[in-house]
This record gives structure tokens, sequence and C-alpha cells, in this order.
């Protein structure tokens, strides 16, 4: 029976094989475009947890950049101010993002614009937060010599193949419990929740509750992506954990490569940002981000639910839930 | 420290006007379409740049450039409504999203022709001191802010005798009934972008003539227009100039009493209590609960 | 089981209903009447949890539940319908069963599942998405399987058979019948026929402009004056 796999499992395998080994013995020689992969993957993570909030909680948000930024400081804090290893840090950014989310729990009574500019709101609440607190801050200067990843059995992870490896991994993970999110009976009820919230409620959904979770998670994941990010990059300024940009890219990226699907905002932070990066910047050294906004302004009105689905109807595949 | 407190409050009233300009073109198309522009912030600060450009480059104040402003604001402003008008589904989010591309796509064409430097009005006439009683303010403040009362003016007379300005409101009210009545809610809406446009234009060169401007400012203009937007509640002009002139009081009270780094935290904090706890705004009459 | 005391239910300066008390039993098939606008449908809304009463007090299996959101009152076992189909979006009419039991029992019985759908005679819709692909009919019928799949001790049925024509009309009665004994639930079903309350009914309440002028037996209801002064404006039928 061992002989039998299932035909879904080797590819999977293959699969895993490819990013975990192929992709890193063909860029070893070139740092520059493996920092931009991992850059890539950060954005992508956001991406991920921007779509997830969007399918699953049914809001679109325009504040991740508070996630990600509260994240980035709490973790970069926490690992210089209290000595804690990075490893434990991070996941405590991702908490202190979750408690920055709780206190975005009334806005989830909101109609869809409202709620996405009030998070907007709080976005720019703690990026103000960040730059006045100076005595835990730092304030507009910053955090400087944040630790970065360590070196376990040997093996340096904060080399380039090391940040590669481990947001891989996180990537994974997330994209891992979305999927088990999604499947489950939370995931079906949320589903429903969207356009008959009173039909779930009368049966028994605490529907706010669910959100409520959502948020939460939502939150979560950007928060240990913007930690991630702080511990690789060893700095921190309120403007660059808060960017705007932190908004506009994961978005630009969940569209192109389809909020709809698990993959599709990983596979398009990937296209996106490598092309913004590597093809873009050379171009236009100033202001081309003009390029996100017109693909942003494309895709909208011409395939709201993003181009990646849009080419896989030209080449038909497997149905995606 | 009474004497420094209403300097506050008289500073804020003439900020509310000039912030009231900004957002009038905000909350008509809002009102109208039920689309909320996020690129409007960039018209107003095209404007602006406009009459930044023309004063550089023509040595001539920015009252000149209002005409080249208006025309060329209010074509962007239907260029916004036309690629807005192509969103089929989901119109209240997806035209958020749409809207919020164009912003990003106006502020790098302003980032790209005009660099990242800060500018504002050199003209003397306009930054001279005009003292009314014992409270000090520049002229550009108080001349803008009788312009956003007289424009104000204007467009309340318009939306309520003209022909045009009823069928916004009929179409805002109800846009089906509105059709069957002989509205073209497609025309409608461009008039609507059309004056929306123009309202940018003022505010945009009075933005530059009383403050400074930069590239990022788009998106803060546009999130202080929204907020006062939130503030007045649905379909009121007067519930517009309200919310500005609490918005602007409220910035100045925190300067003042507290330190100019935390300006921007009084509107943020102000637009969440009255999104969470007053549902309608001050005047307006729409539900924003979902 | 059910008991309102004094219940009133203000929108604006609108009374929509005034000083309502009604008790159900666990055994009881109640029908709801009243003209067009009575209160009926708000009355269900109270009772469910989709709206607060201004005043009185309303009591479930002895507990107050004036507090209590929708949801956990579901939970408690208190079912309804919605007078126009509300079903659960994105979801096939298995899943909204699904989603119904999950949440408003707690477990999910696969059998029991099947037994509903074959009760309310959607066993081969269930793959159909309940949003695009129903008829009315079936969409009525799912509305009773999503609330009987909350296990209720309660059905609030608003206006089941209204819209559907005669052969469905007599399937869903006779479906109806069986209801109260098959799922051993109380019934409060609102219809406008009085043909059809009085063969389904044991006992019948009125309401008229937000107040409960009659409650007992359709006989004795039906040939009250007061109750058919409010239908036809006059004292005789």
């Amino acid at each position: 029976m061992m002989l039998m796999m299932n035909k879904n499992m080797v590819k999977l395998m293959l699969w895993l094989a490819a990013v975990y080994l192929l992709v890193p013995w063909m860029l070893s020689g070139n740092h520059y475009v493996m920092s931009t992969v991992v850059a890539a993957l950060v954005i992508g993570g956001v991406a991920l947890s921007w779509a997830l909030l969007g399918n699953l909680g049914g809001m679109v948000s325009f504040g991740h950049a508070a996630f990600f930024g509260v994240g980035a400081y709490v973790s970069a804090l926490a690992s210089i101010k209290l000595n804690l290893p990075v490893l434990l840090a991070i996941p405590l950014g991702g908490l202190g993002a979750v408690l920055a989310s709780v206190a975005m729990l009334p806005a989830l009574r909101l109609r869809g614009p409202y709620f996405a500019l009030a998070i907007l709101a709080y976005a720019h609440i703690f990026r103000i937060i960040a730059t006045e607190w100076r005595q835990v801050t730092g304030g507009s200067g910053g955090v400087a010599q944040i630790p970065g990843l360590p070196t376990i059995m040997g093996f340096d992870f904060s080399s380039k193949l090391g940040a590669y490896l481990v947001v891989l991994t996180l990537v994974l993970l997330f994209a891992l419990l979305y999927r088990h999110i999604r499947s489950s009976h939370y995931g079906i009820a949320l589903r429903a929740m969207h356009a008959s919230e009173d039909a779930t409620r009368v049966v028994g959904v605490n529907s706010t509750l669910l959100k409520g979770m959502m948020l939460l998670v939502s939150a979560f994941m950007a928060g240990v992506f913007g930690a991630f990010n702080a511990h690789t990059i060893n700095f921190l300024e309120p403007d660059y954990a808060f960017s705007s940009l932190w908004v506009t890219l994961p978005i630009v990226a969940a569209i192109f490569g389809g909020y709809r699907t698990i993959a599709g905002p990983i596979l398009g932070a990937l296209v996106v940002y490598l092309a913004d990066q590597l093809l873009f910047k050379s171009l236009m050294p100033i202001g081309h981000q003009l390029v996100l906004g017109v693909l942003l302004v494309a895709m909208i009105a011409l395939s709201p639910t993003g181009l990646l689905p849009l080419a896989r109807k030209i080449m038909p595949r497997k149905k995606n839930a | 420290m009474t004497q420094l407190v209403l300097q506050a409050l008289y500073s804020g009233l003439l900020q509310g006007g000039s912030y009231a300009l900004i957002a009038l073109g905000l909350a008509l198309v809002f009102g109208t379409m039920k689309v909320i522009n996020l690129a409007h912030g960039e018209l107003v600060l095209l404007a602006a740049y406009i009459a930044y450009a023309i004063e550089s480059g023509l040595d001539l104040g920015p009252m000149f450039a209002i005409p080249v402003a208006l025309v060329i604001v209010s074509l962007a402003s239907m260029s916004v409504c036309f690629i807005v008008s192509r969103v089929r589904q989901d119109r209240e989010i997806n035209s958020l999203i749409l809207t919020y591309g164009i912003g990003v796509i106006l502020t790098n064409l302003i980032l790209l022709i005009w660099k990242a430097d800060v500018h504002s009005s050199g003209s003397s006439w306009l930054q001279e001191a005009f003292v009314l009683g014992p409270f000090y303010s520049m002229r550009s403040e108080v001349l803008f802010f009788m312009v956003s009362l007289v424009l104000m003016g204007a467009l309340w007379w318009w939306l309520s005798r003209s022909w045009y300005g009823r069928a916004l409101r009929a179409v805002a009210a109800n846009r089906d009934a509105a059709t069957l009545m002989g509205v073209d809610p497609g025309r409608t809406e461009l008039v609507s972008f059309l004056v929306a446009g123009l309202l940018a234009a003022f505010a945009g060169v009075a933005l530059f003539s009383y403050g400074v401007i930069q590239p990022a400012y788009g998106g803060a203009l546009t999130v202080k227009a929204f907020i006062i937007t939130v503030l007045a509640g649905i379909g009121s002009i007067p519930g517009v100039l309200v919310g500005a002139i609490l918005l602007g009081v409220a910035e100045a009270l925190t300067v003042t009493l507290a330190s100019s780094a935390l300006q921007e935290l009084a509107g943020m904090t102000l637009f969440l209590l009255v999104l969470l706890l007053m549902p309608n705004g001050l005047f307006g009459a729409q539900r924003r609960r979902g | 089981m059910l008991e309102l005391n004094n219940v009133s239910v203000r929108f604006g300066g609108l009374n929509a209903l005034t000083d309502v008390t009604l008790k159900v039993g666990s055994h009881d098939v109640l029908g709801l009447v009243g003209p067009n606008g009575a209160g009926k449908t708000t009355l269900f809304n109270a009772i469910s949890g989709l709206l607060r009463p201004g005043s009185g007090r309303i009591r479930f299996d002895g507990r107050d539940v004036l507090g209590t959101p929708i949801y956990r009152r579901a939970r408690l076992g208190i079912g309804r319908t919605f007078q126009i189909p509300q079903p659960m979006h994105e979801l096939t009419v298995r899943e909204n069963l699904i989603v119904a039991q999950r949440f408003g029992t707690g477990r999910v019985d696969a059998d029991k599942i099947d037994q509903i759908l074959e009760f309310t005679s959607l066993h081969d819709k269930a793959g159909r998405d309940a949003a695009s692909e129903l008829a009315l009919t079936e969409l009525k019928a799912l509305e009773v399987a999503k609330a009987l799949a909350t296990a209720p001790k309660l059905l609030l049925l608003d206006e089941v058979l209204a819209g559907l024509e005669t052969c469905a009309k007599r399937r869903f009665m006779q479906m109806l019948k069986d209801l109260h004994t098959r799922f051993s639930v109380g019934i409060i079903m609102i219809e406008h026929d009085i043909d059809t309350i009085s063969s389904l009914c044991s006992r019948v309440a009125v309401l008229n402009f937000g107040q409960m002028i009659a409650d007992g037996t359709p006989q004795a209801v039906f040939s009250d004056p007061a109750v058919i002064q409010s239908y036809t404006g006059s004292k005789h039928a």
C-alpha cells in the first residue's frame, strides 16, 4: 500500500521539494533576488490575511498596516527591552496585533465602506501612538539594531536563505490554517453570513462572534509577518511600519492573484512585487507605484475576482473551492 | 489661557470653512451615488499643484489658477465617474478599492511631475496677517472661509432650485424611482462628479494659498473629507459645514492644549466616536449599521 | 413553555404591539390571525429576538429571555421561519441544514438531516444551491426544514402557506399536521385562511392593531363579534 501513493500526495511532495530545495538552490547566488522574494512572501502573507478577513469575515479592510506595524513594534521591543528570544517575540507580536484588533471589534457593526475606513482611522491612530510614545517606541527615530533570527543547530537563520525558509514556512502554515477554517462548519456558516446574516442567526449562529474571530485571526497573521519583517530588516520606524504600502501591495496582490482562493494572494504577491521591484522600479524610479494603481483600477474595472482566475478560465483546470 | 483657547476656536472656525470646501465634493458624490471617492483628496491636491505650477511658472497669484484648476480637475473628476460606472457588481466595495487605486495613480503622477518637495504659496498678500479684534489669522484663511460660505450657499441654492440639482437629490433618495420619473441617473452622476470637481478645484487652490502641499497629502485630505462627511451624516450641506468646523476646532484645540503632533489624532478619534456612537452622524438620515 | 406578559413594541409613533399577553404550552398548536399590519410578524420578531420590546416580559421554559440574543434563543429551542424565505446563501440545501443543526443543537446528526429532508420533500434537492436553484415551494419547505434542524421546542411559522398553489398547499398542510406529532414541537402559525387555521389549530389568538382581542378555540374565536368586526368592519360575518 505504501507504493500506491495518492497522486495528490506526490504532487504535494514535488511541489514542497521545489519551493524548499529547488528555489533556494536556483537563487543561492543572487542575494538581491532572494531578499526580494522574501519581501514578496511577507506581502503574500499580509495579502493572505487580508483575503481571509474579506472572504471569511466578509469585511474589506484598508488598515492592515495597523496589524503589521503593531506586530512589528511589539516583537522588536519585546526582543530588545525584555530580551525575549526572537522566536518567541514574533508570535508575541502577533498577539499584540490581536490586542489591537480587539480595539477594533466595535467597528464590525458598521457596513462595508464604513468599516474599511474605520480600520484606516485605527491604523493612523496606531501610527501616531508609535511616533509620539517616545519612551517606549523610540518615536519617529525608530528602533534600531533589532535582533535577527537565531542560529539553530548550526544553521544561521538570519541569512537570506534562512529568512526565506522561515517566511515560506509561515506562509504555508497560515495557508493551512485558512484552509482548515474555511472547510470547517464555521467556514460554511461564515460563507452564509455575508448575504444572509439574520438567516444564520435564527438557527443559532453567533455571527458577531464568528466575524470577530476572523478579525482576530487576520490580525494575528498580519502581525506575525510584521514581526518577522522587523527581525529581518533589523530596523523600524513608524512611517515604514505603518506605511500605506502594506495596505496597497497586499490588496493589489490579493486581487491580482484572485482573492477568493488561498494560493491566489500568495502567487499574486510574488508576481506583483517581483514585477514592481525588478521591472517597474528600474523603468520609473520615482512613482513606479503608479503601475500598481493602474493595475488595481484595471483589475476592478475589468475583472473583480482577479486576473489569475481569469487566466485559469482560458486554460481550464480543476475547480478551486 | 482663555485668549489662547479663543484664538484656537477662531482659527479652528476658519480652518473649518476650508475643510468644508474640501469635504463638500466628497459628500455630494457620496450622497448621490453612494460611492466614496477615495481619490477626492488627490483631486484637491491636483488643483493645489496646478496653482503652484501657475505661480512658479507664470508668477501669477493662486487666484489666477482657479480657471485652469476648474477645467483640469473637473475633467479628472468626470473621468473617475466614468471608470466607476464600469463597476457592475458589489458597487459599494468595488468602487472603494477602485477609487483607492485611482488615488494611488494620482499621487504618483503628482510625484512624477512635481517631485516630493514641499511647497506653499509665495504670495505675500495672501500670507499677510489679518487682524479681527484680538484674533489673528492669515488673509488667505479669511478669504477662503468667505469663498467657502459663498460656494456652499450657491450649492445649496443649486440643489434646491435647479433642474439638475433636484435630479441629483432625487437620485440620492431613490435611484430607481428617479429613473422612472425620467431622470437619467448616469448623467446625473456625471453632473455630481463634475460639481465635486469644481468644488475640489476651489479647495485645492485655497489649500495652496494658506497651507503647505506635498504629494503624500492626498490620502490625508481624503480621510479628513470622509471624517467630515461622516460627522455630517448623509444628505446635509449645513451638516458638512458644522462637521468641518467641529473638526477644525477640535484640531486647533488639540494643538493649543496638547501638542501639534496629536493634531491628526483629534480627527481620528472624533471620527471613530461618531461612527460608533452616532449612527446617523449629526444631521444625517441614513443607517450606517449593517 | 412560552409566556408573554404585557409586551409592547413601538416604532417611533406607531404602537406595533400593545400589552400583549399570551401563553403557549409545549403541546399547543396555536393559530395567530389578524388583519394585515396587526402586528403578527412583529410578535414573532419579539419572540425570536429580532427586536426588543419596549416593555413587558417574555419567558421561555421558565427563564427570562428579554435580553437574550437571537442565536441564543435559537439554541434554547425557539425556531422560526420567515414570511419571505431567507435561505442561507452560497450554501446547498443540505449545508443549510448542517449549519442549522450544528449551531442550533451543537452536533451534526446526518440521519436526522436525512429525515428532515424526507419530511419536507427536499431530499432530491439536497445538493442544489439554496439561494438560486429552488422554486418557491421548495424555498418555503427549506424554511421549515432549517428550523426543524435546530431541534426546536417551539416553532414559529410565518405564513408558510402564502403564495402556494393548491397542490403544494395540500401537501404542506399535511406536513404541518404531522409536524406537531412527529417532532413533538409546539407551534404558533400565522395564516390568513380561516379554514386552514380551523383544521390545523386547536387554539386561535387574534391580533388587531397590536392588541390581542381574542384567544380560544377556533369556533369560539371566529364567531366572536369583535373578531368579525376587525376583519369586515361590521359585527356580522
